[in-house]
């Protein structure tokens, strides 16, 4: 694998396999290769119990080698040295991301698909360029497949007023389950109301994921639209989507995918999983706030009318009406983000240029130790499946400790330790009073995360709960 | 003499429905209290009699009369001292250990603070001088720590004195040292002012409204055969006017 990187002589990978200088026509960049890590293992059942990994002399793990592309981690919060468990609700940047923007600005701003001066030319080539390259990411059969918006839940409303207005009516029925975000809940809640749709929620099973074969048996014709997660941001379960895909079509029905909490940690293909519509965040895959996207199948995009109007939407513009651009420009009214889509381009480059596959093999073996380390806290209730029973489970994990309040929890490991983690309910309030709770601590990780990380962390927690006995 | 009926509610229901649907006896009654302090506020309606009511028992919490910015100061003083994070939590854990024991009936979702990443309950009263009293609870320690302080800062108050605390006087006081003042949705300290000025605007309107029944009960109307009577035109004004019933 190889990746792109501007020149930054103060980042090192420690085995380059090659590393020789070549110019483009704005900057040079050096190639360097990446060796594939695995990460330092560890058995479950010898340290369950046990304080921390050994210092070994095996290759670096993918967090050790990438956590120096991230400036924001190396520095103290509350006099302690930062451990940043809060990917889930959002990634940090490498440097290659901010220098993308910082070029951006500093070198080709201009407005998009307008202008034919050199700049703005330069721009829309660098912004097509992002849309291009997350179709290749995501595998979606054509660019125009790529709808940029601010974020998931923009595309998630953009679907919901597009597609559903226009294509759902009363006593339709909406899929979801009770895991779901509340982006991806809400939106619906209000279709629902305009157009007397019905929406119908699965719960969990005992493993305590969402229940596929109930789902099955709700689908019926009535059935207009499945909305599930890929993977739950409280739960850490991977549903099976391409399973979900087929049995919503055979019923005649749509389905859209939140990819917030998977783009970003797996490869995901969209054609091989065949869903409708897919929703994904640029500040959760390390790219900048502002911008996410929608993936739509062409045929359904092309047979949506306008969400929001205004310029760049359009094809022409009368006093009395308007006729409407193709996808996906359609559902691109006014001056996008472009900085910002350009810095996710670069994102996409980073993270390909480790390879999904490699930060996903990595971050479950960094899960299941972080569940396995957890186990070892006593009075711990840990929220979603069990990694140990085969279940699959990515990377995070929610949980609550007996008698001590989640947002506790959170505060004196932030004030006292330095540990970032995230208290609430998590955008999953359905979710917390299925489970019987308020609240849950969550604890998420990502490819740049080490086992030091883990270990510091569950330390930092078992501190904290004897500080509250 | 008739005195003029005062406000006994707390900012949700209190006033028209008892806490506790279960509960046979009146919201205002208390089970078993400590003595009073201050004088209580009698029920809501005119012919109730003065009755305790147990958010106002409240002996673990100082009566003072100085206003709500001098607390907070004190507040800032005494938390700008504690330069250690852990000492700051500490703290403010033994403040949360000073709360008084909050009804259970009273922890239902119209007593809910909303907008926290806790669960923060408040209750609040007015009592016969128009001052207002609250009590608070949470289940985190943390924010029970913030509910002692601010309860603290505000009893005793009047109305539009507590409405008048803005967002940048709290801001000053940065218990946890966080130095942050934007406010953020799951900021307990802020949400808790929030709804504790929703009560206290809640309490003024009945108080006012309270006021207002009373004294047009007193109205003698022109076609009403009253024995005697204070006013004759129908024309009530002000808060807390005595009413002196003549035969």
């Amino acid at each position: 694998m190889e990746v792109l990187l501007l020149k930054v002589p103060s980042f090192k990978f420690s085995s380059p396999i090659c590393c020789c200088s070549i110019s483009t026509r704005s900057s040079s960049y050096v190639k360097f290769g990446i060796r594939r890590f695995s990460s330092v293992s560890v058995s479950a059942s010898s340290t369950v119990n046990e304080a921390v990994t050994e210092p070994s002399l095996a290759a670096p793990s993918l967090g050790h080698t990438t956590r120096p592309h991230f400036p924001i981690l190396h520095q103290e919060v509350n006099g302690k040295k930062l451990v940043y468990l809060d990917n889930a609700a959002t990634s940090q940047k490498p440097a290659i991301v901010l220098k993308t923007l910082q070029s951006y600005y500093e070198e080709y701003n201009s407005n998009v698909h307008r202008g034919i001066h050199f700049l703005s030319a330069k721009a829309t080539d660098e912004y097509e360029s992002a849309r291009r390259k997350i179709a290749t990411f995501i595998n979606a059969s054509e660019t125009r497949e790529i709808v940029f918006t601010r974020n998931a839940t923009e595309a998630i409303n953009l679907v919901a007023y597009s597609w559903g207005l226009s294509n759902l009516k009363r006593d339709d029925e909406i899929i979801l389950t009770v895991a779901e975000h509340h982006s991806a809940i809400v939106p619906w809640q209000l279709l629902a109301e305009k157009v007397g749709a019905v929406l119908k929620f699965v719960n969990l099973n005992q493993d305590e994921v969402p229940d596929i074969d109930k789902l099955q048996e709700l689908l019926s014709r009535k059935t207009k639209l499945v909305v599930v997660h890929h993977v739950s941001n409280v739960l850490a379960s991977v549903l099976p989507i391409r399973d979900i895909a087929n049995w919503a079509h055979d019923v005649g029905a749509k389905v859209l995918v939140d990819a917030c909490q998977s783009v970003p940690h797996m490869p995901v293909d969209v054609q091989s999983l065949n869903v409708d519509f897919l929703v994904a965040s640029s500040h959760k895959m390390c790219g900048p706030t502002g911008i996410g996207f929608l993936y739509g199948k062409i045929d359904l995009l092309s047979s949506m009318p306008p969400f929001l109007g205004g310029g760049e939407m359009i094809s022409d513009v009368f006093l009395d009406h308007s006729t409407y651009a193709e996808p996906p420009s359609r559902f691109e009214a006014g001056t996008p983000a472009i900085g910002e889509a350009i810095g996710l381009g670069a994102a996409i480059d980073y993270l390909s240029g480790i390879g999904m596959q490699t930060i996903h093999d990595y971050e479950v073996d960094l899960g299941r130790y972080l569940y396995e380390r957890l186990l070892s806290v006593p009075n711990i209730r840990i929220y979603g499946p069990n990694p140990l029973e085969k279940i699959e489970r990515v990377a995070l994990c929610s949980f609550n400790v007996e008698n001590i309040q989640a947002t506790d929890l959170a505060t004196l490991l932030d004030q006292l330790h330095g540990v970032a983690i995230r208290s609430g309910h998590h955008c999953a309030q359905p979710l917390h009073r299925f489970l019987g709770v308020n609240a849950s601590a969550r604890a998420s990780l990502y490819f740049y995360n080490t086992k030091e990380d883990v270990d510091n962390f569950i330390q930092a927690l078992k501190d904290t709960i004897n500080f509250f006995k | 003499m008739l005195s003029p009926p005062f406000i006994t509610a707390s900012h949700t229901n209190l006033f028209t429905q008892p806490l506790n649907k279960n509960n046979n006896h009146s919201p205002l009654t208390t089970k078993t209290h400590q003595k009073l302090k201050p004088p209580i506020i009698s029920s809501s309606s005119i012919k109730s009699q003065r009755q305790t009511h147990p958010i106002l028992t409240a002996p673990s919490l100082p009566l003072t009369t100085s206003s709500i910015t001098v607390k907070l100061n004190r507040l800032t003083s005494e938390f700008n001292t504690l330069t250690e994070p852990i000492e700051r939590v500490k703290r403010l854990l033994h403040y949360a250990s000073l709360l008084p024991p909050f009804e259970d009936s009273d922890r239902v979702p119209e007593n809910r603070i909303s907008g926290c990443s806790t669960q923060v309950w408040v209750v609040s009263a007015m009592d016969n001088d128009g001052k207002l009293w609250f009590r608070a609870d949470s289940d985190s320690e943390i924010s029970k720590g913030f509910c002692w302080c601010l309860v603290w800062a505000l009893n005793g108050a009047c109305p539009v004195e507590v409405l008048h605390v803005t967002e940048r006087d709290l801001g000053h006081v940065d218990i946890l040292g966080l130095g942050l003042k934007a406010q953020s949705r799951i900021n307990t300290w802020h949400n808790l002012l929030l709804g504790m000025q929703k009560a206290a605007k809640d309490l003024l309107i009945r108080r006012e409204l309270e006021e207002k029944a009373f004294y047009s009960s007193m109205v003698v109307d022109d076609d009403d055969d009253h024995s005697g009577g204070v006013f004759a035109n129908g024309k009530l004004s002000g808060i807390g006017v005595s009413l002196v019933y003549m035969h």
